[in-house]
């Protein structure tokens, strides 16, 4: 029938796809646009505390930006920590998925264990590592102690060979089971025809993942890489809590400079304009990782 | 895939192993919250023989174990009242309805970017994720004046709205995607057959996506549950979540470690059961191959 | 301090009894209030004590004077309804009254006091915030030292608060009752008040009395007696025991706390009197040298705590010494939540290696001083809505009676009045016991002798919080070929700061 095409004609039809994303995109529109306007506008502005209000400043936020080593050494460690956490957490999570996705008893229970570490808010897991990997009290230090991995003239967070790696295992212990949760997901829904042929063909487990499970799974992997990625490139609690970027600047990241400048100097122009770099970089990841993994929407 | 029962046996214990790994810290921090002060440095650190106390709750959460409950008590840490209960309830109201309101505007949202074709829709998307890119503390000053000239300051709603909108990009691409899964034959012999839009929505792909759904939720519970900077920002004593108040365990004479432990432990308790209550769907799962048939 | 008052009066109550002060049927009445047998004192003493302060805090005269609450409800009238809000970071004179005191003050005003308590940052941007919306959404603001320049002009001096309205001044408010030496340190930005001096965290000498005595050393005179006992202490008792410890967190304020202390005892100062860094000069420098032979006393792991890890070293006993902040001291009396309770004793710092600077020979109001001090002023917002109200609140929470109070029930926190360490309600809890005041005595030889205050100067947020303690982290983690180069660093990197 063309009861279909006839409905097609009607402006306010749930055949269009606009009333169905109008209250998505009326949000998205009103808190997002408004926020980035205002901080491309606070970017040519600083905060002078005298006078108690913004001034207008110019392009010398930006020239600051880029003659800033500070800067410039928070976004290498904001890469290194992005790629490095990234890595791990997506090959620790799809195996942690694999090995979970079973029906066998108990399997279950150990699934929605592995969930409780998302509920921990990331400052108090900040506090918590930083309180296992405390030099004199902290359990985890005694512990690497023990088995001579580590002296204890070596404070895991304050040397500046191994505290970047004490703040990527809080990163890594909170969120790896984010990844499982997504990939298990997707990982359930997977139809069992293929696997039932490629068992048939007697392929082996490494062919069936790379050739059936890693396919079918590639829209689920690039969200789960996607939001990840983006939410690692902004990380800011753990080092903020567990180091203050220190020593000296190697756990620096860019939110961490960038929400000291805004809120401890007070420097909102100079923040907002940090901001905006790291908006603009992760934009720039971000497509590159959708155009070379040729996700399509 | 048929496996051994030694194969099985072997994928058991590592599973158990694993997960208990990524146990340990949450034990030892639940230990922290039942020791006294004292116990907590103690050298070499106590994880099992330990004098367990119900102190640092009792001074959390204002109730006296040995006397009953009680409404608020005066505890005096260093003069602290660390009284924790209304801002749990406040945690609690704020993951829920901000859970709710993504969830209802990014499944309406998603299932036209899943079903209906439009030129750009694949821009679209890209849009829409990146409104997650900003950095927080980017958006934070500008909200908090556009929360001041709306009312919006200082309110449970204002909160939800924030959050709500925060877990957006992540809901619309995740459900995107289980929505992508369900074969469109579905939709398309519904069509057929006369069923409009929105009933096929309602009757047939939402019932279906309920486990991508689940998953979804429990995310964006999860990021408005620990969610630390729009809350710190945009409220100021009406109300307070969780990860904020923690932070006033750190004060000017040392950080409160056992109430901080308490108050962690205690607030693990509604999220893992809101998890707990979605996750019967999630273990139910999509099973893609019966739907074919 | 990190434990209720129930305990410590109890405490007090048993002390009573014991000493034959106050009769058995007394003992058992008041016992009884606290809702506990006698048996139970036995047998723990570790739960009983909650929700019950309230009566024996009356029955030991632990509640507002009447006479000021009279004269709030009094002079509060035209507010009653009112809501009035502050935002403070967690510090005891704030969480006594937000959680002890302030009903006295609502019931007897009829306002609302609200009281946010945050991260000390977080209280400096909800400020600014607050400054520059002009949305008045406090009412009081919580002014830590190192603010004072930049928010001077929005607040009230209180002295012209006190000539403007004679109606609305507390009779015996004493303005003058207040340290001078905390007026001078952290409420004066040039000749304005800016609020009333709040909460003062000092540096002060503490160390283990069981192990001086047992070394056969007194209290140091000197900085350098004390690196040598620092060092013989680590050297007999360690690898388990150290002479010192320290704050020592790259990156965080509390090295910056630290620095300043060794500097100023070695005469040195941060600014010149024409603004030039001043920490790489040859005082400097000295000061740098001591403190890298003094770090090789401390537990290895200084360098990531902040004032926590400080204190927990010494509450555990792995530490012998710390000189650092006096607010710690009541805290390590309390033997639920350390294992030097009543080993513990205070003294001024040692005296500086070399003559202090004198505020001449330093700049931006710097004042030279092994007594590092950190504190706060409370002051009535100029943007605030309901000012009057806010002022009746702000005298009430400052006057002498309160803060007598605030320091009883607030575990032992420095007053910032003369009087109040003369209360008797004060001095009555200088015993071995969580919360005592057996300090209080140094505390304030120290404000009035030692006392040394951070420069105030619009930037020095920036300078105190990174700048100095970001590149003291990176000396300690010894990415400066010396001390010297480290501070040349810093020098070069402040004077460009501060040139704006």
């Amino acid at each position: 029938m063309s009861q279909s095409s006839a409905m097609q004609g009607r402006f306010w039809s749930f055949d269009r796809a606009w009333p169905w994303l109008l209250p998505m995109v009326a949000m998205l529109l009103v808190f997002t646009v408004y926020p980035l306007l205002y901080n491309i506008w606070l970017s040519f502005h600083e905060y002078a505390p005298l006078k108690r209000r913004l001034v207008y400043v110019g392009f010398e936020n930006w020239q600051t930006l880029f003659a800033d080593a500070r800067m410039w050494a928070s976004l290498g460690v904001t890469l290194f920590y992005f790629v490095v956490v990234l890595i791990i957490q997506l090959v620790l999570g799809m195996a942690l998925a694999l090995l979970l996705d079973s029906d066998d008893p108990g399997m279950g229970f150990l699934r929605g264990v592995l969930t409780l570490t998302l509920v921990v808010p990331p400052a108090i897991t900040g506090m918590m590592f930083l309180l296992m990997e405390d030099p004199e009290f902290g359990v985890l230090s005694w512990f690497l102690e023990q088995i001579g991995l580590l002296t204890s003239s070596t404070p895991i967070l304050a040397t500046p060979a191994t505290a970047l790696w004490g703040v990527v295992l809080a990163d890594v212990w909170q969120w790896t089971p984010f990844m499982v949760l997504i990939f298990l997901a997707g990982l359930r829904s997977l139809p069992p025809e293929p696997y039932e042929a490629a068992t048939l063909d007697g392929a082996s487990a490494m062919q069936i993942f790379r050739r059936i499970t890693l396919p079918l799974m590639n829209k689920v992997i690039a969200v789960a890489v996607l939001i990840r990625g983006i939410d690692l490139f902004r990380m800011f609690d753990y080092v903020f809590v567990m180091t203050s970027g220190g020593p000296g600047t190697t756990t620096y990241t860019l939110s961490l400079y960038a929400w000291q400048q805004t809120f401890s100097f007070i420097k909102w122009g100079y923040g907002a304009t940090i901001s905006l770099l790291a908006l603009v970089i992760i934009l720039v990841i971000a497509n590159l990782f959708i155009y070379i993994a040729k996700v399509r929407w | 895939m048929v496996r051994s029962k030694s194969q099985r046996m072997v994928r058991m214990i590592l599973a158990w192993i694993v997960v208990g790994l990524f146990f340990f810290p949450l034990y030892y921090w639940m230990t922290v919250a039942f020791k006294e002060g004292r116990e907590i440095f103690d050298i070499p650190p106590r994880v099992f023989n330990f004098t367990p106390t119900m102190k640092n709750f009792e001074e959390v959460f204002g109730i006296s174990f040995g006397f009953g409950f009680g409404e608020q008590r005066e505890v005096l840490p260093g003069g602290g009242n660390w009284y924790m209960t209304p801002r749990l309830l406040d945690s609690i109201i704020i993951a829920v309805g901000s859970t709710a309101l993504a969830i209802a505007i990014s499944t309406f949202a998603s299932y036209a970017l899943s079903r209906m074709d439009f030129r750009g829709r694949h821009h679209f998307v890209g849009w829409v994720l990146s409104t997650r890119m900003m950095p927080p503390v980017a958006v934070a000053i500008p909200m908090f004046f556009m929360f001041r000239d709306f009312g919006l300051m200082d309110t449970h709603f204002g909160i939800i709205l924030i959050h709500a909108l925060m877990n957006l990009p992540l809901a619309v691409l995740l459900l995107k995607s289980f929505f992508d899964d369900i074969p469109r034959e579905i939709d398309e012999s519904a069509i057929i057959d006369g069923a409009s839009r929105f009933l096929i929505f309602r009757r047939v792909v939402f019932p279906m996506a309920k486990g991508g759904i689940a998953a979804t939720a429990v995310l964006c519970f999860i990021f408005s549950w620990t969610e630390f900077l729009f809350v710190l920002t945009l409220t100021q004593t009406g109300l307070k979540t969780v990860p904020v108040v923690a932070s006033t365990f750190v004060t000017s004479t040392g950080t409160a470690w056992g109430n901080m432990a308490a108050l962690g432990t205690a607030a693990m308790i509604p999220a893992f059961i809101f998890i707990l209550l979605v996750q019967k769907q999630l273990v139910r799962g999509l099973t893609l191959g019966s739907l074919k048939q | 301090m990190r434990d209720s008052d129930r305990k410590q009066y109890l405490a007090g109550l048993t002390d009573r009894y014991v000493n034959r002060r106050i009769g058995r049927r007394d003992f058992l009445r008041n016992a009884g209030l606290l809702g506990l047998g006698a048996g139970a004192l036995g047998s723990g003493m570790t739960r009983p004590f909650f929700g019950v302060s309230q009566a024996f805090a009356q029955d030991n005269g632990l509640t507002p004077s009447k006479d000021i609450l009279d004269w709030v409800r009094d002079v509060s009238k035209p507010f009653a309804g009112k809501t009035l809000r502050l935002a403070t970071e967690s510090t005891p004179p704030s969480n006594a009254i937000n959680s002890q005191l302030k009903k006295y003050f609502e019931e007897a005003s009829g306002m609302k006091v609200e009281i946010e308590v945050l991260p000390l940052e977080q209280v400096l941007q909800k400020m600014t915030l607050d400054i520059a919306s002009q949305l008045g959404s406090y009412d009081l603001y919580y002014i830590d030292q190192s603010w004072a320049a930049s928010v001077s002009n929005d607040v009230f001096d209180p002295r012209e608060q006190i000539a403007a309205s004679a109606d609305l001044a507390m009779p015996n408010y004493n303005i003058d009752d207040f340290l001078p030496a905390l007026v001078d340190g952290i409420a004066k930005y040039g000749d304005r008040w800016v609020g009333v001096p709040y909460d003062i965290p000092i540096f002060m000498m503490m160390y283990r009395k069981d192990i001086y005595e047992k070394m056969g050393f007194k209290a140091p005179g000197t900085l350098e007696e004390y690196y040598d006992q620092a060092k013989a202490i680590s050297k007999e008792m360690g690898p388990d025991m150290y002479g010192a410890t320290g704050q020592m967190k790259s990156g965080h304020y509390s090295l910056e706390c630290d620095w300043t202390a060794w500097l100023w005892g070695h005469g040195g100062s941060i600014f010149t009197p024409d603004g030039k860094f001043s920490g790489n000069d040859e005082e400097g420098l000295a000061a740098m040298e001591y403190w890298t032979r003094l770090k090789e006393t401390m537990p290895p792991g200084v360098t990531g705590w902040t004032w926590d890890g400080q204190g927990q070293s010494v509450a555990q006993g792995v530490a012998a010494t710390m000189m650092s902040w006096g607010e710690f001291f009541p805290y390590f009396d309390d033997p639920s939540a350390t294992k030097v309770s009543g080993l513990m004793e205070a003294v001024r710092c040692p005296k500086p290696k070399k003559a202090l600077r004198t505020v001449d020979q330093t700049g931006y109001g710097e004042i030279p001083g092994v007594g590092h001090q950190g504190g706060s002023s409370l002051a009535v917002s100029k943007n605030s809505k309901n000012p009057d109200a806010a002022w009746i609140f702000m005298q009430w929470a400052t006057c002498a009676d309160t803060q007598s109070l605030i320091t009883a029930l607030g575990g032992g926190t420095g007053p910032t009045r003369n009087s109040v360490y003369d209360d008797p309600r004060v001095v009555a809890n200088r015993r071995v016991g969580p919360g005592t005041t057996r300090h209080l005595d140094v505390v304030r030889e120290t404000i009035a002798k030692d006392m040394g205050s951070e420069p105030d100067l619009p930037q020095w947020a920036e300078l105190s919080n990174d700048t100095i303690p970001v590149r003291l982290g990176k000396y300690f983690a010894g990415e400066y070929s010396s001390a010297k180069e480290a501070m040349d660093d810093i020098a070069q990197a402040t004077d460009k700061i501060v040139a704006g």
